[in-house]
């Protein structure tokens, strides 16, 4: 680690933020942190920051039990097919609410992720790319927040909840954009670690101290300031931030009704505090439901995941949009994987890469697409085959980004998505 | 006969009137060359660092810590002209040197990944012992690229390949940053785009050397150490050619000429030839010729890539910056003194100890960070003030145990060990408040990492965590316990901004310490969180 300095600020290898955004965004871009001081430009900001929001059912959800369903073949269960809110389009009985948003939601149907791996799944469908030695891309998380962040925002820009573990810091996940960009992890939805402040420190002492080291701080600064001090000052402040909304990470806040109709079970929580923290101003989130590896038993054990999937998902796009918010948060539905159509001895479904769905909602897509299509028993992608890479393109210009830029860490550019790929202009609005 | 040998001396300086001389030591010559950087520099540059300034970097930068409150005392005391000088050789002498260049080799060399095949306690006793001992610095690298980690004795030095599992791609990029300061990265797949010296058949005369070489039995195994085929050649095409030629080469450094190589007869390719479950041997070995290769005298990058690294540990930013991008659009800041460095360190037989001390003997080391009044904003690489390094998640860690006490508590407890009370027994003890440390302020310790950030959970984890306030309330002779005892308000200032920042504190900061201790109705807790605040910082986040 070495000191920034003033002088490397050539315009050339920094990617500035604005330079990203779509003319929509560039008003409210231009407001700076000043615009904060003013209520009613908050509000304007909460209506056009771009947000992001990946729920991420991992394991590797059946795509013939949620979004491209196959009822009455070889390969297709035991489920049916319903009707949805947008014309012509059924999805999987498993899923009545979700079935009611459809009018909402484009799928794409043909995608092939090109690998049948846990891991590398993960890795592909969350940064575009096929794994390189050498290089690690930065997740959607990061580039996200990277891209889309203001710099002044109180809160991680790159937060992840997870079924389970303790609150952590800082994957990897943010690769060469930098640790300030890696997610933040609330496992089982608790928040960061050492948040609150601790029982034998009064209020008043952590003022006391937090004076007392501010006026060291500005005295060492008379003669000694830098990027790198700078940076230092920020963090404490960033920190104070954070700690006044500590709230933000309550779901016990909301009144009972609203977690009612979220349902009272992990996801459901995990889904309410979701849409608080998006609320709240943070760019990306990703909430993971796990477990969808379903060697054996496929049919019971989507009955199970998907019933607790279903309602909750619906609720938190309807509060989306009922705050008007759903207009700037682009909402995906991914997993690492698809599953085998051929069903095992086991009644279970195997590892599937090749011909697999997503749904996306939410800022810059079209509501009710369906983008591809597999064949008749879902064997095969038969129209409009689509990679990790388009999608991540499409990620990023849903949300207003020109996804055909570069990042220069070092001073050597790095495509933000795989530039053998482009957006799927079918999908956007 | 002496009288002419002056004589020539004299007219040797008097022809070079401004040139470094090579019968100067090396810090003076370095200084020679800092001071032709900037035509003027005295007049704008930043007067030498005072006593209690130079005494707490060169703490950090040769020891890992910062020094007790009776060595700052000590030193201030000493009046000898020569005590800095006396200082360093004492520090280098003292077995702090191997533990902070230990840690330091440790992250640029494996980066702070995950261990994978070598567990860090023998990895840490391996360049501890080679820093100690202070192995040259190409017998070390030699070492660290030689061995295919089967003999026991040697195999941690293998981590830097096993640990990598031995991935072509990754260890190619990371021989090129770590060892020759080049990051060749992009000349995977073309010839580097923006920089015309950085070739895509360099990346693959780099990846020849290991191309025939793979993990045994598999790279799964936790045991598995390097084998190699006789035979394989590595075969490139570049991605913007439309005619899709496909290129070899041998086994080359960059910018050098290939390998010779030997003809091996049909049939005597395998001094232990290939079978299910038996490592194979090659009569050929080119992963054997890989560490002369590397450090070889014709292998310039070697020297040069190691002394900038070296002097970007100890001045905060290299001469070529960044330190993996040495190539012709990208110029060192004095290309003469990384040049002198270079071939200086090499007729030094790659002595590390020494090139650390000459540069924390000139003038340009020795600087104070403070900018002089009308000069704004100093351009960093001209070495006009001290650079700010904030201090590494170890330095860190060891500065908070030492500054509230607990390292000298530590030390006392042990001494009851009689001769086995030495540093490494004490780091021992150290080991397990160190660790949140790592885990949560190395963070981000991968390539292209070389600016300074601090996130929320290091601020957050700095402000509330236990690792931090644990060490704050008094235990028998602590600094918190010290300074509850101190009912003058004065010594207790002394004593508080002498353990954490190791100077006096000014007129301004004795009287806020008076304020708070007058004002209080728990003295305690204000002492506590008075020693919180000078831990927390921006002087103490920095090596200043």
């Amino acid at each position: 680690m070495l000191p920034c300095d003033y002088a490397c600020r050539s315009a050339d290898h920094t990617v500035s933020r604005r330079a990203f955004l779509g003319t929509a965004l560039g008003a409210t871009a231009a407001l700076g942190a000043a615009g904060f001081a003013n209520p009613l430009a908050a509000q304007q900001l909460a209506k056009t920051q771009k947000r992001v929001l990946v729920i991420f059912l991992s394991g590797g959800v059946s795509q013939l039990e949620t979004w491209d369903p196959k009822p009455n073949t070889d390969t297709g269960g035991p489920f049916k097919a319903i009707q949805t809110s947008a014309t012509g389009t059924r999805v999987c009985e498993l899923l009545p609410h979700t079935a009611k948003q459809m009018h909402r939601i484009a799928l794409v149907r043909s995608l092939n992720s090109q690998t049948d791996d846990h891991g590398i799944g993960e890795q592909v469908m969350l940064t575009g790319r096929k794994p390189e030695a050498g290089i690690t891309y930065p997740h959607i998380g990061a580039v996200s927040a990277r891209l889309l962040g203001g710099s002044d925002s109180a809160l991680p820009g790159h937060i992840q909840i997870l079924p389970k573990g303790g609150s952590g810091f800082g994957g990897r996940d943010a690769a060469f954009l930098g640790p300030k960009f890696a997610s933040v992890s609330l496992g089982d939805g608790k928040p960061p670690a050492d948040l609150f402040r601790p029982g034998n420190l009064g209020p008043a002492e952590d003022d006391e101290r937090e004076r007392f080291r501010k006026k060291l701080n500005d005295r060492f600064a008379k003669s000694r300031k830098s990027a790198a001090t700078d940076a230092y000052t920020e963090s404490f402040a960033q920190a104070d931030r954070v700690v006044k909304q500590a709230a933000v990470f309550d779901v016990e806040k909301e009144p009972a009704r609203v977690a009612d109709r979220y349902g009272r079970h992990d996801l459901g929580r995990h889904f309410l505090l979701a849409r608080r923290l998006l609320e709240a101003g943070v760019t990306y989130v990703k909430v993971s439901h796990s477990n969808y590896d379903t060697h054996h038993e496929n049919f019971d054990f989507h009955i199970e995941q998907l019933g607790e999937f279903d309602r909750p998902f619906a609720a938190l796009l309807d509060d989306l949009a009922d705050r008007g918010m759903l207009d700037s948060t682009l909402v995906v539905v991914m997993s690492e994987m698809g599953r085998t159509p051929h069903i095992n001895d086991r009644y279970g479904r195997d590892h599937w890469g090749k011909a697999w769905s997503v749904a996306l909602a939410g800022a810059g897509i079209k509501g009710g697409a369906v983008i591809g299509k597999t064949n008749a028993n879902g064997t095969a992608v038969v129209d409009r085959e689509v990679l990790t890479g388009h999608l991540f393109h499409t990620y990023l210009r849903a949300v207003g980004l020109d996804s055909t830029k570069s990042f220069y860490p070092n001073e050597r550019p790095v495509p933000i998505a795989d530039p053998k790929t482009a957006a799927i202009p079918e999908v956007l609005a | 006969m002496p009288a002419r040998c002056t004589l020539i001396v004299a007219v040797a300086c008097f022809a070079l009137p401004s040139a470094a001389r090579a019968a100067d030591p090396l810090h003076t010559r370095i200084d020679k060359h800092i001071d032709t950087g900037f035509g003027d520099l005295k007049k704008h540059a930043a007067p030498r660092a005072g006593d209690e300034e130079f005494l707490r970097r060169v703490y950090l930068d040769l020891t890992g810590t910062t020094p007790a409150t009776a060595e700052l005392y000590r030193f201030l005391a000493d009046s000898a002209g020569d005590k800095r000088t006396k200082l360093i050789d004492e520090l280098l002498a003292g077995p702090g040197y191997a533990r902070r260049m230990a840690w330091h080799f440790d992250v640029m060399l494996m980066e702070r990944r995950p261990d994978s095949k070598v567990p860090r306690p023998a990895w840490e006793a391996y360049l501890r012992t080679a820093f100690a001992d202070n192995k040259p610095y190409n017998a070390l690298v030699r070492e660290v690229l030689a061995s295919d980690g089967s003999d026991p004795k040697v195999r941690a030095a293998a981590k830097f390949l096993l640990d990598r599992d031995l991935e072509p791609h990754l260890v190619t990029r990371d021989i090129a940053r770590v060892f020759l300061g080049r990051n060749v990265q992009c000349a995977q797949c073309h010839d580097h785009p923006t920089i015309s010296d950085y070739k895509q058949a360099d990346y693959y005369g780099i990846q020849a050397y290991l191309s025939r070489s793979f993990l045994f039995p598999n790279a799964q195994a936790p045991t598995a150490v390097i084998a190699e085929k006789a035979e394989g050649d590595v075969t490139f095409m570049s991605v913007f050619d439309k005619n899709k030629t496909l290129n070899s080469t041998r086994p080359r450094m960059p910018g050098g000429k290939p390998a010779d190589e030997p003809k091996v007869e049909k049939g005597k390719e395998y001094k232990v030839a290939p079978a299910a479950n038996v490592k194979p041997e090659p009569a050929y070995s080119r992963r054997a010729r890989l560490a002369d290769a590397v450090t070889g005298a014709d292998n310039p990058a070697f020297a040069r890539n190691a002394v900038n690294r070296v002097w970007a540990l100890m001045m905060g930013r290299g001469l070529v910056h960044p330190l993996d991008m040495d190539h012709g659009d990208n110029p060192p800041s004095h290309p003469e003194l990384l040049d002198e460095l270079a071939a200086a360190f090499v007729s030094h037989g790659y002595d590390l100890k020494w090139l650390v001390r000459e540069i924390a003997l000139s003038d340009a080391y020795q600087r104070s960070s403070e900018t002089p009044a009308g000069l704004d904003d100093p351009p960093a690489e001209k070495y006009l003030v001290a650079v700010l390094k904030p201090l590494t998640p170890e330095q860190f860690a060891y500065a908070v145990m030492q500054a509230t006490g607990h390292t000298d508590a530590e030390r006392a407890a042990l001494s009851k060990l009689g001769p086995k009370a030495t540093e490494e027994a004490l780091d021992a003890r150290l080991a397990a408040r160190l660790a949140p440390f790592r885990n949560v302020l190395g963070r981000g310790g991968e390539a292209g990492a070389d600016t300074f950030s601090s996130t929320l959970d290091q601020t957050l984890f700095l402000k509330y965590g236990g690792a931090v306030r644990g060490l704050l309330p008094p235990r028998a002779g602590n600094l918190a316990d010290r300074l509850g005892k101190i009912t003058n308000p004065d010594a207790a200032a002394d004593e508080l901004f002498a353990a954490v920042l190791a100077r006096r504190p000014t007129a301004d900061e004795r009287k806020d310490v008076a304020d708070a201790l007058r004002g209080t109705k728990d003295r305690q807790t204000t002492i506590n969180e008075l020693v919180w605040a000078l831990v927390a910082s921006a002087e103490f986040r920095f090596n200043h």
